[in-house]
């Protein structure tokens, strides 16, 4: 429970500092996104510069940027516990929480799928490579996927594009589904869902897989040398049992703390796939709006993928105690 | 334990034999051996590009748009009018300076953070772990892209490797707290107080020795996330727009669509580039890992 | 059945640097019923015989020869599988880590049943939890421990559970590698007894593997030592401990301290009585909190005042279990630790005052041996290291020259060649020459008072003598004075002219070791002195069941009661 504690308060803290760095880095250097904003929508419809004042003020009643900077700040904070994320400047006067709810379900499905799927292969095969009995093919292919988990998945992802998707042709090169279909819950639309999302999640399970892999490999290696293996192995148990009851199920809880420390950077490793992929998920707004200079719209997609990565690692740590019982009974934190 | 201490890998006697140790430890440390190789090959072919090819082709304009790889332009040219092979010998240049930058001046605040921490415990041992655990929880990019999107248009490299530098003495604070909180506690680091050792020579005569293999390995470690942190950041269209580092040259691929204009080889430079690059610094990390770390080195023990 | 009858095995592992042969032919039986004793140092061979018979030697090592026929079955000729088949079955290994042998993420009573499962018992899972509860009890546990956690179980439970899973399936033969190494003396015997009671009660052989030449003494009917793989004699226990053959049995018998033995000399009259003391403590006790809301904290030593003159050297020791506080109090004597309340007074200054400067001068007149002997090295370092750096701090040696004359003596001391020893690095070197330079390192600087804390539990019991030798030298010779800090009752007894006991960081007895040790009265020394298994077969290894009740009873009232304080001697007072 302290552990989950701890947690939600680093997240609360994280969150502050994003909010704070996006409130005061365009003050401190003294630009106004909205001037900047308007200045630009009006040379991209080709209209004079007249009037820009007038209409600067009246966003800036709107948004409220006319107050005194402490108040901002405040409203601003209030806002953001309140997860009020304001209204976009691009898409004005939608809300950004909008278009943020719009996008986060492909994102949490892709991301999701990709990281269950690259996290039971990888720790089982990372268990394997350490075993005995693992055979010559897997001592082969193993260290190959460690080197692809040095390579950022969006980098994968357009290796992936360009040979499944240009040379094969075997799937489409980007979107989360086809062209003028209707999205439902019926089976022609997941099936369309799915296929299109076969190289984005592939591109973060190939290069994933390696990064489990390497650190069961790492916790298998401890622990193969706990005085608790040696003696399995004099109590004349079944391998089967030794490799899944005695090292594996040890070796898990470790692994489960590093799939807490790396889950973040999967998250944001993503983005760019999704970029890639021109796929509907938070990483491509986030894309999107960092090509507008939509600042409300950028923190929005930060916030919530900030929140989406707080949460999961919550829930990991609920499941925790589960996994080690030494937790369990004590509640000392064990690292 | 302290055993897990690393012995000296190499024993030091005359240099020509300290080389051949050198070359023997590599020979079986594969994969410190094979990253140090592909990284020296990489740096080789930027050297001999500076020294021998025209980088000002790297300069949009400087060559005829849209070319596929050629007698001419070796790989081709982009949209803009760069030549790839320039860009490539001038964009690694820039991005590894980007990421030694960045990951030097992380490794030297996270060195002194994770030490002060460490070595003195205390409250300021309690703020620096909750400093250290707060930037820990958050996905490093996330931050980066606030800040880089607030200073968007005046990003220069240099102002890149302070913004990566700012949250690259992450994961060497942590690293090395650890390392010195069960160094502190060393039987060795006692026998020196009785041996009349005062504080200063206990960090830098007794612990900083064997803090070595940590630190090279945080530093090769922060320069590979630097490196990643920035080309991640510019491939969102996030660092200098005028330069032309691999990761804005990924920006500008997928920005016009190269692969569906044909253009592969636009794509491709800067993503083997960058494959090798990173490679390379994974297998120096895990080579040097498994020097600071002996107990990684069972390959498969039973 | 007919026991294990094991005829030229032979072990060899292959290396780099060609074959080193680990056992070298050795034959031994053990009948039904019997207990055996393997003793020897580390690298004699004695796990490696044992492994052999598991079928557990990995490459690069393997059974070279030989035959271990066990119900007619040769063990050494089995296939992996069929071997690993009989483990448990026919023969059953008791691990010496019980501390960390058991699967920390599985009750205590899936790790008895599943051994029954794998080896196709055919009981159901009714007759499985049955069985377990019975075995738990065998081993004088209560049945409800099946559903507990390991780290929810003390040391001694933990090898209980080990035995009870090693007896399940009743094997013909048990081997038990030092089986109560990480257990304290007391716990030692009443697992030991529970060990001779469940083989009693199914009739298995046993093979005792150890050095504790005393543990062999109280537990075996027979004895074998082992060296560099061969086997040096072998003999009834009585024949052997009386009259050994070899010398090196010989050797290993006199390095266990024994109640006839002590290098103890008379105390020397004092030099100067009135000499200030060297070292006070003033009330100092030490509380350790755990993070910042526990205001109460874990006592680790309770109020303690003593004062030692500086006059009148001693050895006074400090004996306590794990948890006792005696580590705490030898930090708290070296300054290392800050006391919770109280004062530590060096030479009538208190420690915590001292600017860094004057500590660290303090340390040329405070000296200490540390347990570990390889940890005291730094490992970037050769050993010179320690020896040179305080030579040079504390101003005792000018130039190069005369450091490395120093470095030369020191070695001399201690019975080490310099010129095999300075250039080196620790690990080039063996534990027991480790330690004997720091005691050399510690001659050298020729403090007014040595804090010497286990200094011989990790080094090989031949050597022992010797370093408790050396300390009794620096003593006598040189006139310093030593607290020994200690688990052990036996080597306290060996050198010191005055013994605290320390129970829950109390001191409880206090007294010169003769009194203390041969007739003590409170009850927790009596169930330490009688849990020592002393290298005499035929004394009685008994408990103390009065002992026992009388101190559950005191700890029950909170253990508030003063110090028995046995004897006093001149040069150290103790305000009890």
């Amino acid at each position: 429970m302290i552990r989950v504690l701890k947690r939600l308060g680093l997240m609360v803290l994280v969150i502050w500092l994003a909010a704070s760095i996006n409130f005061l880095l365009p003050r401190l250097t003294d630009r106004d996104p909205i001037e900047e904003r308007l200045a630009q929508a009006l040379g991209d419809s080709g209209g004079s510069a007249v009037g820009i004042e007038e209409m600067v003020e009246q966003y800036q009643a709107k948004f409220g940027t006319d107050r005194p900077l402490w108040r901002q700040y405040l409203s601003m904070l209030a806002d953001t516990a309140r997860f009020d994320l304001g209204v976009s400047i691009n898409y004005f006067p939608d809300r950004v929480s909008q278009h943020v709810l719009t996008a986060l379900p492909w994102s949490i499905v892709l991301l999701g799928v990709a990281t269950l799927i690259s996290f039971v292969i990888g720790t089982f095969l990372g268990a394997l490579t350490i075993w005995r009995r693992s055979s010559a093919w897997l001592a082969r292919i193993v260290p190959l996927f460690m080197v692809l988990a040095a390579i950022p998945f969006y980098l994968v992802g357009l290796i992936l594009v360009y040979v499944f998707a240009l040379v094969l042709g075997w799937f489409p090169p980007a979107r989360g589904y086809s062209v003028g279909l209707n999205l439902g819950w019926n089976p022609t639309a997941i099936a369309d869902v799915a296929y299109h999302a076969v190289l984005p999640a592939l591109s973060i399970v190939l290069a994933a897989i390696g990064i489990w892999a390497l650190s069961m490999r790492g916790m298998m290696v401890t622990v193969q040398g706990e005085d608790y293996m040696n003696f399995a192995r004099a109590k004349g148990l079944s391998d089967r049992r030794r490799f899944w009851r005695y090292a594996v199920r040890n070796a898990m809880t470790p692994q489960i703390t590093t799939l807490v420390l790396s889950f973040g950077n999967i998250v944001a490793g993503a983005i760019l796939v999704e970029r890639v992929f021109v796929y509907p998920g938070i990483g491509t707004l986030l894309y999107n709006s960092v090509l507008l200079v939509d600042y409300f719209l950028i923190f929005g997609c930060v916030f919530v993928l900030i929140l989406t990565v707080a949460i999961s690692l919550m829930l990991l740590d609920l499941l925790y105690p589960l996994l080690d019982p030494r937790i369990r009974a004590g509640g000392e934190a064990h690292g | 334990m302290a055993r897990a201490l690393p012995a000296t890998p190499l024993e030091w006697g005359s240099s020509r034999r300290r080389w051949r140790s050198v070359f023997l430890y590599l020979g079986r440390n594969r994969s410190l051996g094979a990253g140090l190789l592909l990284l020296l090959a990489l740096f080789t072919l930027v050297a001999a590009g500076h020294a021998f090819y025209d980088i000002s082709l790297a300069e949009p304009l400087s060559a005829s748009p849209g070319k596929p790889p050629s007698a001419r332009y070796w790989l081709g040219t982009d949209k803009q009018g760069r030549d790839l092979f320039a860009v490539l010998i001038v964009g690694t240049w820039l991005t590894a300076k980007v990421g030694l930058l960045a990951g030097f001046i992380g490794v030297v605040i996270g060195t002194i953070l994770g030490f002060v921490a460490g070595f003195f415990r205390g409250w300021i041992d309690a703020v620096i772990s909750l400093l250290t655990d707060v930037f820990l929880a958050v996905p490093p990019l996330l931050i980066l892209i606030v800040i880089a999107a607030n200073i968007q248009g005046s990003m220069s490299t240099d102002a890149m490797v302070w913004i990566i530098a700012a949250l690259s003495w992450r994961e060497p604070a942590r690293r090395i707290r650890s390392q010195v909180l069960v160094m502190r506690e060393a039987g060795y680091v006692n026998t020196a107080r009785l041996n009349g050792t005062g504080s200063f020579g206990i960090i830098f005569k007794e612990m900083m020795p064997n803090l070595l293999p940590y630190l090279m390995v945080s530093f090769v470690l922060a320069t590979a996330t630097a490196v990643l942190a920035s080309v991640g950041l510019e491939a969102l269209g996030l660092g200098p727009q005028n330069e032309p580092t691999l990761g804005m040259t990924v920006y500008w691929a997928i920005h016009y669509s190269a692969f569906l204009l044909g253009m592969w080889w636009w794509v491709l430079t800067p993503v083997i580039t960058l494959v090798v690059l990173f490679v390379g610094l994974y297998l120096v990390t895990a080579g040097l890992d498994e020097l600071a770390n002996p107990r990684l080195r069972t390959g498969g023990a039973r | 059945m007919s026991g294990l009858e094991v005829k030229g095995l032979k072990v060899v592992f292959e290396t780099d640097d060609g074959i080193v042969e680990a056992v070298r032919g050795i034959d031994f039986h053990v009948q039904p019923g019997e207990r055996l004793g393997f003793v020897g140092e580390s690298g004699s061979g004695k796990t490696t015989t044992a492994l052999a018979l598991m079928g557990m030697i990995d490459a690069p090592g393997r059974v070279a020869g030989g035959t271990a026929l066990l119900g007619g079955v040769d063990l050494l000729r089995l296939s992996p599988a069929a071997h690993a088949a009989r483990r448990l079955v026919d023969v059953a290994y008791i691990p010496q880590g019980a501390m960390n042998s058991l699967n920390p993420v599985m009750r205590v009573g899936a790790q008895i049943a599943d051994g029954m499962i794998d080896h196709g018992t055919g009981l159901g899972r009714s007759a499985r939890k049955a069985r377990v509860a019975e075995l738990l009890r065998q081993v004088g546990l209560e049945p409800s421990v099946a559903e507990r956690f390991p780290h929810e179980l003390s040391g001694g439970m933990k090898q209980r559970v080990a035995i009870a899973i090693s007896i399940a399936l009743k094997p013909q033969l048990l081997i038990a590698d030092e089986p109560t190494s990480a257990l304290d003396v007391i716990t030692q015997r009443r697992v030991m007894h529970t060990l001779r009671e469940v083989q009693d009660a199914i009739g298995a052989g046993l093979i005792l593997i150890g050095h504790d030449m005393g543990l062999m003494a109280q537990f075996v009917d027979r004895i074998m030592v082992l060296r560099h793989g061969r086997l040096v004699e072998e003999g009834e226990v009585r024949q052997i401990f009386r009259a050994p053959r070899d010398a090196y049995t010989k050797e290993l018998i006199e390095s266990v301290p024994a109640l006839e033995r002590r290098q103890a000399g008379t105390v020397a009259a004092p030099k100067d009585a009135t000499t200030a003391p060297i070292i006070q403590l003033d009330g100092a006790a030490k509380t350790y909190r755990r993070g910042l809301f526990d205001r109460a904290g874990v006592p680790a030593l309770q109020p303690l005042s003593f004062s030692m003159a500086g006059g009148t050297p001693l050895v006074v020791s400090i004996v306590g279990q794990s948890g006792s506080g005696k580590s705490t109090l030898g930090s708290l004597l070296l300054g290392f630790l800050a006391p919770s309340e109280g004062r530590v007074l060096f030479e009538g200054r208190d420690l915590q005052t001292l600017s860094s400067a004057e500590r660290r001068e303090s340390h040329r007149r405070v000296q200490a041996v540390f347990q570990d002997p390889y940890a005291a090295y730094n490992p970037f370092y050769k050993v010179d290291h320690n020896l040179a750096e305080p030579l040079r701090n504390f101003g005792l040696a000018r130039d190069r020259a005369s450091v490395l004359a120093k470095m030369r003596e020191a070695c001399e001391l201690v019975g080490l060649d310099p010129d095999q020893t300075i250039h080196r690095f620790a690990h080039q070197l063996s534990g027991g020459q480790r330690q004997r330079l720091m005691v050399g390192r510690a001659m050298m600087l020729g403090p007014r008072l040595l804090v010497a804390d286990e200094p011989v539990s990790m080094v090989d019991a031949s050597l022992r003598s010797s370093i408790l030798g050396n300390l009794r030298r620096m003593k006598d010779e040189q006139g310093i004075s030593i607290i020994y800090i200690t688990h052990d009752l036996a080597t306290a007894y060996e050198v010191s002219d005055y013994v605290l006991v320390l129970y829950r960081g109390r001191v409880v007895e206090a007294g010169d070791a003769e009194t203390v040790i041969k007739d003590p009265l409170h009850p927790y020394t009596r169930l330490l002195v009688g849990s020592i298994p002393w290298p005499d077969p035929d004394r009685h290894w008994g408990g103390d069941e009065r002992a026992e009740a009388e101190l559950a009873e005191r700890d029950r009232q909170g253990g508030r009661e003063p110090c028995l304080v046995r004897s006093t001697i001149p040069g150290f007072s103790l305000a009890a």
